[in-house]
């Protein structure tokens, strides 16, 4: 049988099933997970490609990995001499930064070619982010490494599977090169089980339908989904626009570094040119040209909105060019430990560029940073040793109609959660001693820009170690249309004896004794419009409700009674 | 005789059951301003005297319908310190992943109404600082000022060590006895705040609105002298006592789709069956459940308004666990933008319906489909139906787009509604580890039997049982059920080195309790039934595994005994187990019924021929048969004992059962619907 035989309704059910065998295979690896990292923050995502390595599904958690997998599975075609040199049973394994699919080292990604009689018809292949793998800090996450080698273990394509057989020498070198090998290699063993889920799927499917069938359903999705992509890109307004901004590091070591965009979108392209940005530095906030493409595809769909689920047919009229070795498209061996620091930076160029002419679409500016924080110490009642890596909730922009949300992840971040006080204080013996939101005022604006959020931890043991990264600290969330600029992010140290250090955006390795105390503090999202304008009983409500003074209402917003009424 | 009441969108439904088995139902309208005078109406246009109802249980939407429509009271919460925000943070996710204009949940108290009070317990729920009255105090004046009718109370821990927030509850009821108070630790025991908080908020937003209407129903049962035995259905399968839903009533927040599931547990220990997928499809969602070893899954991962592009409210009771997806008879069949097929989640609802009901609906529905390829006859429909009229929706909607026939048209739409349904079933099933196989298909509601067939193909079901008034099984489910409490603890300790003295003190506390309660609702402790389970994980591990333990002191070796089964019931659940890992308890959850006396189910007469034979003969499209002559039965004609194979259409009012080709049916002595389907092992 061949697709044009069949009837056109067995087609869509087949699609239908290889659109949700990469949520299922997502679903498989939250479920077996060892590590909060994956199961909490979901930092992970799972995919299904075509022979050729295109996207036909993926189950996701955050943005970042959308972009990722089918470039990873090229690079592992490409070392694999084009196929022929893998079998049925290969599982590899990979996370080199700087080629297809890389981002930074504790992004580790898994690929299984899938067979059917014999021959090549599919790849499984995950991601996530594992809590540790090596390197000179804990949690692999550095702000002070100049090179690559200090970050991690690295994995530049290797069977760990080889037709099926397990290469007992790479999880024994893994299980001493890491400091929590329990975490990490309970990680992989859940990665490769989603993987043969996967495989497990497509193999149905084939026996089922028959392998021309099946591939030929995968074509007419990616067909189809670029179809639909020609078709919007034909809506949005044509034309050059161009953007420009910062990507702020730790300032001992240098920056902030300019980067620049210019977007045209014609008939059948859209394209980004970042060059004239920024050579690549020593310090770890460069991304690769990969890294980079995952992020300006996340853009590319916040724009084009798809309702289904994402392949790779979406993306081929995205073209995006780099000076090779500048900060956007780092070669090795440049840091990269904290990437998404350039990575989401270029990509929000497009949206800073786009977004007075897609307001139904694109909002002022957000956190935009991750806002990375790791503690690592002793459990006051256990005295075992824990690990917090967490991403940090802030405020995002006020939109056309809409104000700005408080309390959310970033861009990159999606179906994230936060850690709930409760299991924080039981699990690692810390004391969350304020969690709130940052009412500060800032991003006014008829709508106005999202609160950003404070939270504090007490440490309650001796000799804690803190790392973290909050971007936006120098350069506020922009505000549009005559909005407010929101506030800045940063960190601050209020010691036992009262003192207090920062505040700073950057802290490698800062030092916490027992009763130290630690405020994240994250940016306010900007403003949309002139604040004036905003009705004056929303005014009176944020009043009340204590999202602005007394002093805001009447100065920023010219509210002339004092609506307060606490 | 037990009476269900059960108030729908149209129709308040009654169902009864007397001693002898013997099952009838009425309808009258649902009268939306006062629910309560639809349930008297019905009772009444039943013919049944109060006299004989020994047993009045009654299912309402009035708690889920008050947070949908934002109906509830201004509560105002009071939280710890540095927390006032956590309602407002939530969790912080974003479902719907490209969507920068995303918008998360507006919390159901507004900022200025949330207040802080000093007082702070550790991650062991002992004492830091001491609760500070004056806050709670200041925080009733400013209530009170702007006249708030319900105060929220959640502390950080009190999971734990609920002192505080009892002190709470007892300074406000000091100072200001009239306002409806609910604490957190008398709804949850487990972990996580934002969960706690809004779940409390929540049960106290509907508090008032759910006193006044079970008062008002009391008050018009009182008049009809039904004055004993008188029930409210709970979310978790069970039913409680008025005064308990009263205080509780975020309990009811499921309380109608639950009794069908309940009901197919019920329906297998009678016929013998431990594990089973309850399969309900109504017009415009189908739900599913897994039954295993006979017992329906009750968790607390319930949310409202949750989709996969809304982060939802988090709601923390016990509820029974369904998959339910937006694909039932009345469901939309559309083209998106990327050309495909798609059935659902929009449905066509009551008004204007299904284009066979001819009340001006345009677009085709599953039931359209189910129509025009004679799975459904004309005859099903109350109204005259104009096929041309659903011909030309399928072919402009369907079938012309694909340049397909009709009929393949009307197959595609059943083909991708089915796809949509199997994907359901296989999520309570293939994905939590379980084998199809193993497993009867118990299906019901308007939809279920027609769509069985295939679906049990499909999935690898040898099994297929339609129980007797299928449409209205689930309000006999509800006559079915015991009084229930489940109390859910979060009890985190590593196996290595238990306390096991402290565990099982604090299991015969937790039955203390229970028993407690159950003796306050009536119920004689020799009643009264429990049931312990543990959530267990590896440590380090999120995602736990339910375990049944046994009665009675736990001791050393019961615990190794359990650390084994906890391997094995994780190598089925998620593929592997890992023998060195350590262990941990997370949360204890005790299951107490109050057994109350079941009525027996009648048996059907036996008689092996159909009564008239088929009572029709239609032709019925198949996708690799074309059209085919296929014997319909009336289901009344049918006794017990009675067989025959596929493909045959067995018709009773307000739902058909299609078998296809090779597939054997048997009438049992209650009258249910036997398939087998032929599936091998």
């Amino acid at each position: 049988m061949t697709t044009s035989e069949i009837s056109p309704f067995v087609l869509e059910v087949i699609k239908d099933s290889l659109m949700s065998i990469g949520e299922e295979m997502f679903h498989a690896l939250a479920r077996t997970s060892m590590s909060p990292m994956f199961y909490e923050v979901l930092d992970y995502a799972c995919g299904l490609t075509d022979k050729h390595g295109n996207l036909i599904s993926q189950g996701n958690g955050v943005t970042s990995f959308i972009g990722m997998l089918s470039p990873m599975v090229q690079r592992v075609l490409e070392k694999y001499e084009g196929g022929a040199g893998l079998s049925e049973g290969d599982v590899i394994l990979i996370n080199d930064p700087y080629v297809g699919g890389g981002s930074h080292l504790s992004d580790v990604g898994l690929v299984m070619p899938i067979y059917h009689g014999g021959e090549l018809v599919a790849f499984s292949a995950n991601k996530g982010h594992w809590t540790e793998l090596g390197g000179k800090d804990p949690g692999s996450f550095t702000n002070d490494s100049t090179e690559i080698y200090q970050e991690g273990l690295q994995f530049p394509g290797i069977k760990l599977y080889d037709r099926g057989e397990l290469n007992e020498a790479i999880v024994e070198m893994i299980g001493v090169n890491v400091r929590l090998p329990d975490m990490s290699l309970g990680d992989m063993w859940a990665q490769v089980a989603a993987l043969k889920t996967g495989e497990k799927r497509v193999r149905e499917l084939c026996r089922k339908y028959g392998r021309p069938v099946v591939t030929g359903a995968m074509e007419k999705l990616i067909r189809q989904a670029e179809q639909y992509s020609l078709g919007e890109l034909s809506k949005l307004p044509k034309g050059t626009y161009e953007a420009e901004d910062f990507i702020e590091g730790d300032p001992e070591k240098g920056g902030p570094y300019p980067i620049r965009l210019k977007v045209t979108i014609t008939d059948t392209e859209f394209i980004c040119d970042f060059r004239g940005s920024h050579p690549q530095v020593m310090n770890p906030v460069n991304c690769s040209f990969y890294g980079l493409m995952a992020s300006v595809r996340v853009m590319f769909l916040a724009i084009l909105r798809p309702q289904f689920n994402v392949n790779e047919g979406l993306f081929k009229p995205l073209k995006i060019m780099t000076d090779p070795g500048s900060i956007v498209s780092a070669e090795r061996p440049s840091p990269v430990s904290m990437n998404f620091e350039a990575r989401m930076g270029g990509a929000e160029l497009i949206w800073k560029a786009l977004a007075p002419v897609l307001p139904d679409r694109l909002t002022a500016g957000h956190l935009l940073s991750v806002c990375s924080f790791l503690l690592s110490g002793k459990h006051p009642d256990t005295g075992e040793r824990f690990l917090i890596v967490e991403p940090t909730l802030g405020g995002w922009g006020a939109g056309e109609g809409m104000d700005g949300q408080r309390g959310q992840f970033c861009m990159g971040n999606g179906e994230t959660y936060n850690m709930p006080i409760e299991i924080a204080e039981s699990r690692y013996g810390v004391r969350v001693t304020d969690y709130r939101l940052r009412c500060d005022g800032a991003g006014a604006g008829t709508f106005t820009g999202g609160s950003g959020v404070v939270r504090e931890y007490e440490v309650l043991t001796d000799g804690q170690e803190m790392t973290a990264s909050f971007g936006r600290h120098r350069f506020k969330p922009w505000g549009m249309k005559g909005g407010h600029d929101g506030s800045s992010s940063y960190l601050r140290v209020i010691r036992k004896n009262g003192e207090t250090e920062g505040p700073f955006g950057v802290a490698t390795r800062l030092r916490l004794n027992r009763s130290d105390k630690v405020q994240l503090v994250t940016a306010t999202g900007g403003g949309y419009g002139p604040p004036e304008e905003r009705d004056p009983e929303q005014v009176r409500a944020d009043l009340k409700n204590g999202y602005i003074t007394a002093g805001q209402a009447e100065a920023v917003y010219r509210l002339a009674e004092n609506g307060a009424d606490s | 005789m037990r009476v269900a009441t059960d108030i729908g969108g149209t129709f308040t439904d009654l169902v009864y059951v007397d001693d002898e088995g013997s099952v009838g139902y009425a309808k009258s309208n649902t009268t939306p301003s006062h629910f309560e005078s639809g349930v008297i109406d019905v009772v009444q246009k039943s013919g049944l005297s109060p006299e004989e109802i020994e047993m009045f249980i009654h299912g309402s939407t009035v708690v889920i319908n008050t947070l949908t429509e934002k109906k509830g009271v201004k509560v105002g919460l009071l939280t710890t310190a540095g927390t006032r925000d956590v309602l407002e943070i939530g969790r912080g996710n974003r479902p719907d992943l490209y969507n920068f204009r995303f918008q998360k949940p507006e919390p159901f108290v507004e900022r200025h109404l949330r207040k802080e009070v000093r007082e702070r317990l550790d991650g062991k729920g002992n004492v830091i600082s001491e609760l500070s009255t004056d806050d709670i105090l200041q925080a009733l004046e400013y209530f009170r000022k702007e006249k708030v009718e319900a105060i929220a109370v959640c502390y950080l821990h009190a999971y734990i060590n609920p002192g505080h927030e009892l002190e709470t509850k007892r300074v406000i009821q000091e100072e200001w006895p009239e306002v409806s108070v609910t604490v957190s630790s008398e709804i949850i025991k487990e972990w996580r705040e934002y969960e706690r908080t809004n779940t409390t908020v929540l049960n106290a937003y509907v508090k008032p609105i759910a006193e006044a209407y079970i008062d008002r129903l009391s008050g018009r049962l009182d008049e009809l002298g039904m004055t004993e035995n008188r029930y409210i259905m709970q979310s978790n399968g069970g039913v409680t006592t008025f005064e308990n839903a009263k205080n509780v009533p975020i309990h009811m927040v499921e309380s109608g789709p639950v009794a069908g599931i309940f009901g197919a547990a019920m329906l297998g220990e009678l016929i013998g069956e431990q594990n089973m997928i309850a399969f309900d499809i109504g017009g415009t969602t189908a739900k599913c459940s897994l039954i295993t070893n006979g017992e329906v899954r009750v968790t607390t991962n319930y949310y409202i308004e949750k989709t996969e592009k809304t982060a939802g409210y988090p709601v923390k009771v016990p509820v029974v666990d369904i998959v339910e997806i937006g694909n039932g008879g009345g469901s939309v069949a559309w083209i998106d933008e990327l050309g495909s097929l798609k059935v659902g989640p929009q449905s066509a609802g009551a008004m204007p319906g299904p284009v066979a009901y001819g009340n001006g609906g345009v677009q085709p529905t599953t039931t359209d489909a189910n129509l025009f390829v004679g799975r459904l006859s004309k005859k099903n429909f109350e109204n005259p139906v104009d096929m041309d009229e659903v011909k030309r929706a399928i072919d402009r909607h369907v079938a012309d787009p694909f340049r397909t026939s009709t009929e393949d048209g009307a197959m595609g739409i059943i083909d991708i509604a089915n796809s949509n349904m199997l994907n359901a079933l296989k999520l309570v099933s293939v994905r939590k580890g379980y084998d199809p196989q193993d497993f009867t298909l118990v299906a019901f509601g308007g939809g279920g039997p027609m769509h069985a067939a295939e679906l049990a193909e499909e999935l690898g079901v040898k099994k297929i049982v339609v129980p007797n008034a299928s449409s209205v099984f689930s309000a006999w489910g509800m006559l079915m059920t015991d009084l229930r409490h489940d109390d859910i603890r979060t009890y985190n300790r590593k196996l290595q080195g238990i306390d096991l003295h402290d565990l099982n003190e604090t299991l015969k506390e937790m039955e203390s309790e229970s028993t407690r309660q159950f003796i306050g609702e009536g119920i004689d402790p020799s009643r009264v039934l429990f049931m312990r389970n543990v959530d267990f994980r590896y440590v380090g591990q999120e995602h736990t595994v339910k375990l049944p333990i046994p009665a009675g002191i736990l001791d050393g070796p019961q615990m190794e005994e359990l650390k084994a089964r906890f391997h094995e019931a994780h190598e089925k659940a998620y593929s592997f187990h890992l023998k060195e890992n350590e262990m941990e308890m997370v949360n204890l959850h005790l299951v107490g019924l109050g057994k109350v006396k079941k009525p027996r189910l009648s048996r059907i007469e036996a008689h092996r021929e159909a009564g008239s034979g088929p009572k029709e003969v239609r032709s019925v499209y198949f996708r690799n048969g074309g059209w085919t002559d296929v014997p319909v039965y009336d289901r009344e004609t049918l006794g017990a004992g009675f067989e025959m194979e596929g493909p045959a259409i067995v018709e009773e009012p307000n739902t058909s059962t299609l078998m296809v080709k090779g597939q054997r049916l048997q009438v049992d002595s209650y009258g249910n619907l036997i398939i087998e389907t032929g599936v091998k092992e």
